[in-house]
């Protein structure tokens, strides 16, 4: 560089000289005409100056443009570009090229802080998007997501089940292509052409070779940047548990208001003939208030026992547990129940096994389970029967088990599986014995949903019947007994 | 002659109090206690009218007004139908034999009285006209 520097600043005064030669040549030496040669002379300094002058500028704009190589290098650096020793007609460069790189810096950490934020904002995205799909996974109602084209954005697995497709094979498909439920396609695509607000509307779900499926079809549009419609939301929830409950809401209604009409028909008979005065004589008199206090006994039974039930299946039943004797409870549950079963010469036996007879429960509620099953062996079974209660417990299930067997009328094997149902009644043993018919429902609320145990039933028609029931173990009980075994 | 009134009920309070009822009116009251019963009565006795239960064993009340319908000699017999249901007879129901009124349980013993009494008198009106 510094070879080029000497020859060009050669070149330049050798120019220099020449073009002062030949000017002095054409001024100083005026006397004397100008002839070809001094042109010649003249044109020579003339392009040897030029030469220099170029080869100057060459060499200038060689060395602005290694600092502007060696700054572009460095651009991106965050301590300000210099080039060492440049001449100081370079600094206004120089100071140019260092303001350039600041605003360089300057719009690089804006965009470094942009960038960041977009990647936040997708990793946001991404986990919503997970969030999102993991709740329509979820999800019991039916959801699906066409776009402007009606092809299918989003399905979930509720979806896939209800309308009988692949989930996997839906996504970018045409609508009509994965849904073969012409009508729900048409909704749909009637909502995109004609948007209108959310719709709601009944539909009925009909697979090929399946029942058909009730439900309620809700349409809402996503209007996209143009203002048209970019997609249609459709949510299906399925109806059939809905009416399910809704019919036995009503059956339990209509029975209960049944149930209860009975009785107080009764009572409003017997009141309107004691008011008319038709009751003769005293004799009759008492008999129609006897009448009227038991039917008002059974309407309040009716009551408490629909009540208590609704309690237990609406959670809110208060159960005291504690450690219960069955021993001590079937005890005194015969000595109850005992006046009743001699009016029909009815012997009650008890088999109680010599084991621990203790669970954890309720023992006023599971007091009421064995009047209920030994009440009813009386009321079914005929005079000089036998009622026989045993107990017992399984060590391997940790319960205690305990049966009602009679040798009463026994049940028709078609009413085996409903004895349990509220207000449900073998219709030929309404003669035989009144009832609310919610016994032993009752039971089996006390027993399966408040204690954890199990219900049931066996029965041979005209021989008899055995109502068992099991109820877990006290685990305080036996925590004491390893521990009594641990201490001896 | 007394009208004669058969009474089909399960319920032995509510059989007990209606003849009570009717004798007093000065009717000849029979009962029964479910419908197989109620037909084998009413085919025997032939009586005037029937107040009869719906929900019965062996056979309901419709199922009574259906085997009366079936019979020459109990088709004509006007029929008062007693429910403990909380809604109404359907079409069907009450197309099936010569069922005249529909009585929701609770009831008032006086009013059916005057409900047996009006419908004996329509059947006799309807039997004079008739001749």
């Amino acid at each position: 560089m510094k070879t080029l520097l000497t020859m060009a600043l050669g070149s330049f005064l050798l120019a220099t000289t020449v073009a002062v030669m030949a000017t002095l040549m054409v001024s100083g030496w005026g006397s004397l005409p100008i002839d070809r040669a001094d042109w010649t002379m003249l044109a020579v300094g003339f392009g040897a100056s030029l030469w220099a002058v170029l080869l100057v500028c060459c060499l200038l704009t060689a060395r602005v443009c290694e600092a502007v190589l060696s700054f572009s290098d460095r651009l991106g650096d965050p301590e300000p570009c210099t080039i060492p020793r440049a001449p100081i007609w370079m600094r206004p460069l120089m100071r140019s090229l260092a303001q350039v790189q600041q605003v360089v810096l300057q719009r690089e950490s804006v965009w470094q802080t942009r960038l960041r934020d977009l990647e936040i904002r997708e990793r946001i995205a991404d986990t919503e998007r997970a969030r999102s799909e993991s709740v329509l996974g979820v999800m019991r109602e039916a959801v699906i997501v066409t776009n402007a084209f009606d092809e299918i954005v989003h399905v979930n697995a509720a979806a896939a089940r209800l309308l009988r497709f692949d989930v996997a094979e839906a996504a970018r498909e045409p609508m009509r292509k994965v849904i073969s439920d012409e009508r729900l396609c048409r909704y749909i695509s009637e909502m995109r052409e004609s948007p209108c607000g959310p719709r709601q509307l009944d539909h009925v779900v009909q697979n090929a070779d399946e029942d058909p499926v009730s439900c309620v079809a809700m349409l809402s549009t996503l209007p996209g940047l143009n203002g048209n419609v970019a997609s249609v939301v459709t949510v299906l929830h399925d109806m059939t548990r809905e009416r399910e409950i809704a019919q036995l809401k009503s059956e339990f209604v209509s029975k209960a208001s049944h149930e209860l009409r009975t009785p107080l028909s009764s009572v409003q008979a017997y009141v309107e003939m004691l008011v008319d005065g038709e009751a003769d004589d005293e004799d009759s008199r008492q008999e129609f208030y006897g009448i009227i206090q038991s039917e008002t006994e059974r309407l309040s039974r009716l009551v408490d026992n629909m009540l208590n039930i609704s309690r237990i299946e609406a959670g809110i039943v208060q159960v005291d547990r504690d450690s219960v004797d069955f021993e001590n409870l079937i005890e005194r549950a015969v000595q109850t129940l005992e006046p009743q079963a001699r009016e029909k010469r009815i012997a009650i036996h008890r088999e109680l096994a010599p084991v621990d007879l203790h669970a954890v429960g309720d023992t006023d509620m599971l007091y009421q389970v064995v009047v209920n099953l030994v009440s009813n062996a009386i009321k079914y079974t005929p005079e000089g029967g036998r009622v026989t209660i045993s107990a017992d417990s399984d060590h391997l299930e940790r319960s205690v088990h305990v049966a009602v067997s009679d040798t009463g009328l026994g049940v028709p094997p078609d009413d085996l599986g409903r004895v349990f149902e509220k207000f449900y009644r073998i219709e030929n043993y309404k003669r035989v014995a009144k009832g609310t018919g919610l016994g032993l429902s009752l039971c089996q609320q006390i027993i399966e949903t408040l204690h954890g145990g199990e219900i049931g039933l066996e029965s041979r028609l005209g021989l008899g019947s055995k109502f068992w029931f099991t109820v877990p173990m006290c685990l305080q009980s036996g925590r004491e007994t390893e521990r009594r075994a641990i201490a001896a | 002659m007394n009208k004669r009134i058969l009474v089909v009920d399960d319920e032995a309070h509510i059989q007990h109090v209606l003849s009570l009822k009717l004798r007093n009116a000065g009717y000849e009251v029979l009962t029964a206690s479910d419908g197989e019963e109620g037909l084998h009565v009413a085919t025997a006795a032939s009586p005037d009218l029937v107040i009869t239960d719906l929900q019965m064993p062996y056979m309901t009340g419709t199922d009574l007004c259906r085997a009366f319908a079936a019979r020459q000699d109990t088709k004509d017999i006007p029929v008062i139908i007693l429910t403990a249901r909380g809604y109404a007879l359907s079409d069907d129901d009450l197309a099936n034999g010569n069922i005249k009124e529909v009585v929701s349980k609770p009831f008032s013993p006086r009013l059916l009285i005057q409900m047996v009494q009006s419908l004996l008198d329509a059947g006799e009106f309807e039997r004079a006209k008739a001749a």
